[in-house]
């Protein structure tokens, strides 16, 4: 992305009837709708097995046996997995890769859109491949694919072979880390939460090294300590590694094997990082079934009982919003002060660079609305998408559905 | 006691146990102990250690027991006192035969079902000091292999049998593309953000019974419900970790599954037929990562079809007319109450219905849950001979079809019924669903 400068932010409706696809195709999946909203695709089905991509009323040239994994790209094309004689691969806004699969999935992306990547599986053996270009080495199992920002890929591989129920061989540790295709040279009993650094070129991960040791590895060399439990490790700076460990029955933040945050909790995890004011987040549970969001150490005044999916953080890290679940309904926490949305479900918030506006859509009684700040904007879509905020912070981009039309608005904030 | 019992219960070799015992020192043996015993546990251990008074009146609640004509080992009181007594009491120092004998009495005769503490005044949990046994158990690293197994299956691809990622969607592809014989445009949605549910499965489901997939897909389509399935790992709602004390690989798995119904923000989690899947995720899992409850709503099988059923949304075109009698699984009803429920489903659905009895949350037992069954082929004859008290019960049924809504339940039962020759055939409730339901798609209004 990061060409929203580019897009219409002066036409105020732009529409799509997509009602009467269903009309002309057999079936039509769900809605994918492109980030500049100009594209609303879905797989249809054209005839007993051929399917197709719909773009805006207009097919793909070719049918398929089958596709999945229908996704939007940042430059505001269109990817799907695509299957014929009995062969998978990539088709971007039509046209095939020329690698083709026995299977194909787990398709990332990066946020730049320059590199696409998958999990293939061929022969009975498995890799990633990135932009038409798969690993030279291949291996009998394979979890944990990772995409970095910058088109590295890395995923746990099976170096070792292992008989059915061997648990023997299994204690030896048969895992290890593929970075582009070639793996390190250390097992661990597992791998777990591989984590890139911002250039690709560094990671780190989790591992358990027996049934009771866990630790952190970064590029393959493990932390002296051991824990009683370790969740996702991220790169502070390029050197430095946090990780949420469990030590005497809490767990703590670590970096890079030392003690860096001095509270224990009951629970601590998503690391979450502002680059710009180096402020550290972490979703936390103060006591047993009491959840709240951890800035630098300092928990906020926050009631949760249920559940913190995710926080999120401008870029110019002012403002940190978190998605959390109190007594069964989903509610947004701007900085510390919760809204009033008691929604049924909530998706991810956009936030404006400087942190002043937070925009998020939700959905109650089956009906979708769009919140900003706190007040609803936009209401009773049959389904909208991720909100996007104009270069200048003046207007927002709204993507939905309603009454079967796909409507593009602009509105004013 | 038959004389050969002795012989029988120590019969089954188990490779992994053997080894695990022979790389043990006695060292390591009392600081496993020492350190579970006295560092893992609270109040409510010592509670139960100091309250129980070896009364036995909890000793007719345990099919164990009635299955071996009442031998007083297989009470659950003596299960305590040959090991967590006896540990207690030696301060750990326990030798290697004392340990074979604690694996297999927290791994095979105890299937950690609750049954008894419901007798006991005092309300004492046999199956939580099993389950310390076997957490011992597993930080000596002397876990029956075949369970042991798929945990190390859960630890690295998030399901309990090595079901791989490729094979996984494949799967559901490909029941999709059979379950268009019902309805053309039958679809299990892949990953739909912000679907009302996300409907997940065990992994015995794709690896041998993808049929169930098939029906569940019909159900929610002729139902018109709003669902999707994950894609990605997290879509195994089975914890095989909370049976062998793994807690921590049990959290992670936990973790996996309510962060991936989390990221489809859909509302609620529809399981399959499962009775330990069901307790892990509202009971054991949840806990052991500081979450009181299931974060996001987990719905049982038998609590979604009774919702079809009685909003209208499945309509059933012929009752099933065989004579069925119902199985209460424990997880289900003795630890979530869903048994009237279940009959429920059965009254709608069919026509000839026999309780067996004792039934609801006294039910006995299938003899395969809490991890037995999953020890695998070697104690198999074994676990034959401490079912037979469930091989009379249903027997006792004279019932032509035996309707258990639970995986390890079904399967248990079913090796009960070959063993001892029940000319039964056994179902699950959606089994019966699928067969009478009418095949067509819900509208409302009409
Ligand atoms: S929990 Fe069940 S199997 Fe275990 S001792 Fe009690 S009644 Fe017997
Ligand atoms: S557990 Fe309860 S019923 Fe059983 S022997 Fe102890 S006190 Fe008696
Ligand atoms: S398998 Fe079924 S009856 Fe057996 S312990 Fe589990 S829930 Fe109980």
């Amino acid at each position: 992305m990061g060409n929203e400068a580019s897009w219409d932010w002066n036409t105020d409706l732009k529409e799509i009837p997509v009602e009467e696809w269903k009309e002309r195709f057999n079936w039509v999946e769900d809605f994918q709708i492109s980030p500049d909203g100009e594209s609303v695709a879905s797989i249809v089905n054209v005839d007993e097995t051929a399917f197709q991509v719909c773009v805006n009323g207009e097919v793909w040239d070719n049918a398929y046996e089958k596709i999945w994994g229908l996704k939007a790209l940042p430059d505001n094309g269109f990817s799907a997995l695509v299957y014929d004689g009995e062969e998978w691969t990539l088709a971007r806004d039509g046209e095939e890769w020329s690698g083709r699969f026995d299977f194909i999935w787990d398709f990332q992306v990066t946020p730049d859109g320059k590199y696409l990547g998958l999990a293939f599986q061929k022969d009975s053996e498995y890799g990633m491949v990135v932009n038409d270009l798969p690993w030279d080495q291949t291996y009998t199992n394979m979890a944990g694919m990772t995409l970095s920002d910058t088109g590295t890929s890395a995923a746990v591989v099976q170096a070792a072979p292992m008989k059915a129920a061997d648990v023997d061989s299994f204690k030896e540790g048969l895992f290890s880390v593929a970075l582009n295709g070639t793996a390190f040279d250390h097992t661990f009993l597992n791998i777990w939460d591989l984590s890139f650094d911002a250039t690709g070129r560094r990671l780190a991960w989790g591992v358990r090294l027996n049934r009771e040791a866990y630790t952190v590895a970064r590029d393959d060399i493990v932390w002296d300590r051991t824990f009683q439990g370790v969740w996702k490790p991220v790169f502070l700076t390029p050197e430095n590694v946090l990780a949420p460990v469990r030590e005497s029955g809490k767990w703590k933040l670590f970096r890079d094997n030392e003690p860096f945050w001095k509270r224990g909790y009951d629970q601590l995890w998503k690391i979450t990082l502002s680059p710009a004011k180096g402020d550290i987040a972490a979703v936390v549970a103060d006591s047993f079934g009491k959840w709240t969001v951890a800035v630098n150490d300092r928990t906020w005044d926050l009631t949760c009982d249920t559940m913190i999916s995710d926080i999120f953080y401008s870029a110019d890290g002012s403002c940190l919003a978190a998605v959390f679940k109190h007594k069964g309904l989903w509610n947004l926490s701007v900085n510390q002060t919760p809204w009033t949305l008691f929604a049924d479900k909530i998706f991810t918030p956009g936030i404006s660079p400087d942190g002043s506006l937070v925009a998020v859509v939700i959905e109650k009684q089956g009906k979708y609305h769009l919140a900003v700040n706190n007040r609803i904007i936009a209401g009773d879509y049959d389904f909208l998408t991720a909100p996007v905020f104009s270069p200048d912070q003046s207007k927002i981009l709204v993507k939905g559905i309603e009454k079967g039309i796909y409507k593009r608005r602009i509105l004013s904030v | 006691m038959n004389e050969n019992d002795a012989e029988i219960i120590e019969e089954a070799t188990d490779e992994a146990v053997e080894k695990g015992l022979e790389r043990l020192t006695s060292e390591r043996i009392s600081e496993v102990i020492n350190q579970v015993l006295h560092k893992e546990t609270g109040a409510r251990f010592k509670a139960y250690v100091d309250t129980c008074m070896r009364c036995g009146l909890c000793s007719d609640a345990c099919s164990y027991f009635l299955s071996n004509d009442r031998d007083p080992r297989f009470s659950p009181a003596a299960k305590v006192k040959q090991t967590i007594w006896e540990m207690l009491d030696k301060k750990g120092k326990v030798s290697k035969d004392f340990l074979r004998r604690a694996v297999h009495i927290a791994h095979l005769e105890c299937n950690v079902c609750r049954r008894c503490s419901m007798y006991c005044p005092f309300g004492i949990d046999m199956a939580y000091m099993m389950l310390l046994v076997r957490r011992i158990c597993h930080k000596l690293e002397i876990t029956p292999q075949y369970i042991q197994d798929t945990v190390n299956s859960h630890s690295v691809t998030m399901n309990q049998m090595w079901v791989k990622e490729d094979e996984w969607i494949d799967t559901l592809q490909w029941q999709e593309e059979d379950g268009r014989e019902e309805f053309e445009d039958l679809r299990i949605p892949l990953d739909k953000q912000g679907a009302d549910i996300m409907y997940s499965v065990i992994a015995p489901e794709p690896k041998f019974q993808a049929g169930l997939i098939y029906q569940a897909a019909v159900i929610m389509h002729a139902a018109g419900m709003n669902w999707t399935m994950p894609s990605r790992p997290g879509w195994d709602n089975s914890n095989m970790a909370m049976f062998t004390g793994d807690n921590e690989i049990s959290g992670r798995i936990a973790r996996t599954f309510f962060e991936t119904a989390a990221k489809l923000n859909v509302k609620r989690i529809v399981m399959g037929e499962c009775g330990h899947a069901f307790r892990s995720t509202y009971d054991v899992g949840n806990r052991q990562l500081a979450w009181t409850m299931a974060p996001i709503e987990v719905v049982h099988a038998i609590e979604f079809y009774h919702e079809l059923l009685t909003a209208g949304r499945i309509t059933i075109k012929e009752k099933f007319s065989k004579k069925v009698t119902l199985h209460d699984p424990c997880n289900v009803s003795r630890g979530r109450g869903l048994h009237d429920m279940a009959r429920k489903i059965v009254a709608m659905t069919c026509s000839d219905f026999v309780e067996m009895t004792p039934n609801r949350e006294h039910n006995l037992c299938c003899g395969a849950g809490g991890g037995v069954i999953n020890c695998g082929p070697p104690y198999k004859k074994e676990r034959m001979r401490n079912n037979r008290a469930k091989a009379e019960q249903l027997a006792a049924t004279g019932a032509e079809v035996l309707i258990a809504p639970c995986h390890n339940c079904h399967s248990g039962l079913e090796d009960i019924i070959h063993h001892y020759n029940l000319n039964m055939e056994v179902k699950f409730l959606g089994d019966v669903l699928f067969e009478t339901m009418e095949k067509k798609i819900y509208r409302p209004g009409e």
